[in-house]
């Protein structure tokens, strides 16, 4: 598959998921669904990949983009009240895309997905609302939160359709993204919860970046040998470096032999 | 005190109502003690587990089996609880039955992941369930619910709307998840399909006369009886039942009109709710949930004879009745 097909999948999965949560008055007034680009692909990666790819795999990744949006629209509300009009929308745009990623499932007669999907929530609400708490998290517990809000879901589809294969490369992969954001955010001097929570333990900014630093190193390595181990093809391998991981400059140009 | 008289009524459930109760604990047990707090703060805080004592008392049609309604009791009264998390954000809530709302002990992103939690540990509990018809009706609900709240503030502060446009937004708002309490507790003690629509029309009628009447309450209620200011709704700009005919009075539209979306003191939110209450707007409001209470009841009358219907029956009226 070359990048143009992989690139064209995202967007149908883009536009599916809009199709899926169409409401006149949230089109409207709010962002509407949003995933990462980098979830989506990993989303497909089985498919990308040459997997057994059934409709209702494809329906249950629908899903889990679904859910990925209701909790990106939770996120998108501010602390501050009272909120706007847009952000109760927003409130409300989450808890609608919640419905649906039930109502789809449920026609699908597919409740195993509904309750393994519902656990995720369950973990990475428990994480998010660590955020919050006064308790100190070491930089390793910080890497668990961080994986576990950014690939819990992913995971849950990965166990549900046997392609656990992956889940070592996603992992590696969205927590390099993940960190890569981060640190761009704290050489802006700003602060997310993620950084706040690391500064709790690390004090100062310079031990945050050079933690940062450290860790998207390592996991840049990481991330090569779990290609390796995952057995993709030569383009799939070059998009995934070049294309998903932002910022991998130092990567090298692989070989056909990987 | 009221609160307790509706549990009198239904005082034959007492022991399953406890078992609910614990079962709702259990399902918000979380590893986050943030999470674990502000759930059971919400729990805590009571409230009158209307849709669990419905589907218990669906279920009474059927073969009853508490370990099997249950399944779907608990997830019923936690998703009205996620709901209801999420609503003290978009409507800036700091006080619900007496307690400060869980966005005002912590804040609005703690208070949104409370909600997810505790919808998450609803749809998790309700898999237990397999039946395809049982989540094809919950999850329709789900989502009929939400239409609603968008609806809702689509409507704020527009003095002008119909009462068509209140009708279909309570329907949505609240009688359809009493509706879905009463029908899934028939399905799941499987009744026949008749008992099941006359059971889903009874919580449908009587779903639409409690929020009324919720909604005159608002007016005719104390801050201390609804343990939240009187006139809530209209301060936050929900255009209720008694507003629309109190409306109909050039002089109160006008007082509606220029107090509308207006930082007003508690001088003048008091002057609103006393010229309300003191309108023909309270007794009009009733004569209409009055009727939906009629239509529930008829619909009482295509079930059979015995204690669950009788308790029902005082429920609906305890309904039209109540003070808070």
């Amino acid at each position: 598959m070359n990048g143009q097909q992989i690139q064209s999948k995202i967007i149908s999965m883009e536009i599916d998921v809009l199709k899926a949560v169409r409401q006149r008055t949230l089109d409207q007034l709010t962002e509407g669904p949003f995933v990462k680009e980098a979830r989506l692909f990993f989303l497909l990666l089985p498919f990308f990949n040459g997997e057994q790819w059934s409709d209702k795999m494809e329906t249950s990744a629908r899903t889990v983009a679904i859910v990925y949006a209701a909790l990106h629209a939770h996120d998108r509300v501010k602390e501050e009240m009272p909120i706007s009009k847009e952000q109760q929308l927003t409130v409300l745009a989450g808890d609608f895309y919640s419905g649906i990623y039930y109502q789809l499932l449920a026609e699908g007669k597919n409740i195993e997905m509904v309750q393994k999907l519902a656990t995720a929530i369950i973990q990475v609400s428990e994480k998010k609302a660590s955020f919050h708490e006064l308790a100190i998290q070491q930089p390793e517990q910080v890497e668990e939160t961080a994986t576990v809000i950014e690939t819990a879901l992913l995971n849950a589809f990965y166990k549900e359709n046997g392609f656990g294969h992956y889940k070592q490369l996603m992992e590696q992969s969205l927590l390099y993204i993940r960190y890569t954001e981060e640190l761009e955010t704290l050489k802006k001097g700003e602060f997310s919860y993620l950084l706040k929570l690391l500064s709790r333990s690390l004090v100062h900014s310079t031990f945050i970046e050079r933690w940062l630093v450290g860790r998207l190193e390592a996991l840049g390595n990481e991330i090569l040998e779990s290609i390796n181990d995952c057995e993709l093809d030569f383009e799939l391998k070059n998009i995934l470096l070049h294309q998903i991981i932002p910022h991998r400059h130092s990567a090298e140009p692989l070989t056909r032999e990987g | 005190m009221e609160k307790m008289k509706l549990k009198l009524l239904y005082s034959d459930l007492k022991p399953e109502l406890e078992l609910i109760e614990k079962e709702l604990e259990q399902a918000v047990d979380s590893e986050s003690l943030l999470l674990n707090d502000a759930s059971l703060h919400l729990l805590q805080a009571g409230g009158k587990r209307i849709r669990p004592v419905f589907v218990l008392l669906a279920g009474k049609f059927g073969d009853y089996d508490i370990e099997l309604l249950k399944r779907v009791a608990v997830p019923l009264e936690l998703i009205h609880m996620a709901s209801l998390v999420h609503d003290d954000v978009i409507d800036d809530s700091e006080i619900r039955r007496g307690r400060p709302t869980v966005k005002s002990e912590w804040n609005n992103s703690v208070a949104m992941y409370t909600g997810d939690f505790i919808l998450a540990r609803a749809l998790e509990r309700i898999t237990e369930i397999e039946s395809p018809r049982i989540h094809d009706i919950l999850s329709k609900t789900l989502i009929e619910v939400c239409r609603g709240e968008i609806i809702q503030i689509e409507d704020k502060y527009r003095l002008d709307q119909s009462l068509r446009d209140y009708l279909r937004r309570i329907k949505r708002k609240t009688a359809l998840l009493i509706s879905s309490s009463c029908e899934l507790g028939a399905l799941v003690a499987g009744t026949d399909e008749k008992t099941a629509a006359h059971l889903r029309r009874f919580g449908y009628f009587i779903g639409m006369s409690f929020q009324i009447i919720d909604d005159i309450l608002d007016f005719t209620a104390s801050d201390q009886e609804l343990g939240k200011p009187a006139g809530s709704d209209f301060i936050q700009g929900n255009i209720t039942l008694p507003i629309l005919y109190a409306r109909q009075n050039p002089q109160i539209y006008q007082m509606l009109r220029d107090n509308l979306n207006q930082d007003i003191s508690d001088e003048k939110r008091l002057e609103i709710v006393r010229t309300i209450r003191t309108s023909s707007a309270v007794d009009e409001a009733k004569r209409m949930s009055e009727r939906y209470l009629e239509k529930a009841l008829k619909e009482l009358d295509y079930l059979p004879k015995g204690p669950a219907m009788k308790t029902m029956r005082k429920i609906a009226f305890f309904i039209g009745k109540r003070k808070f």
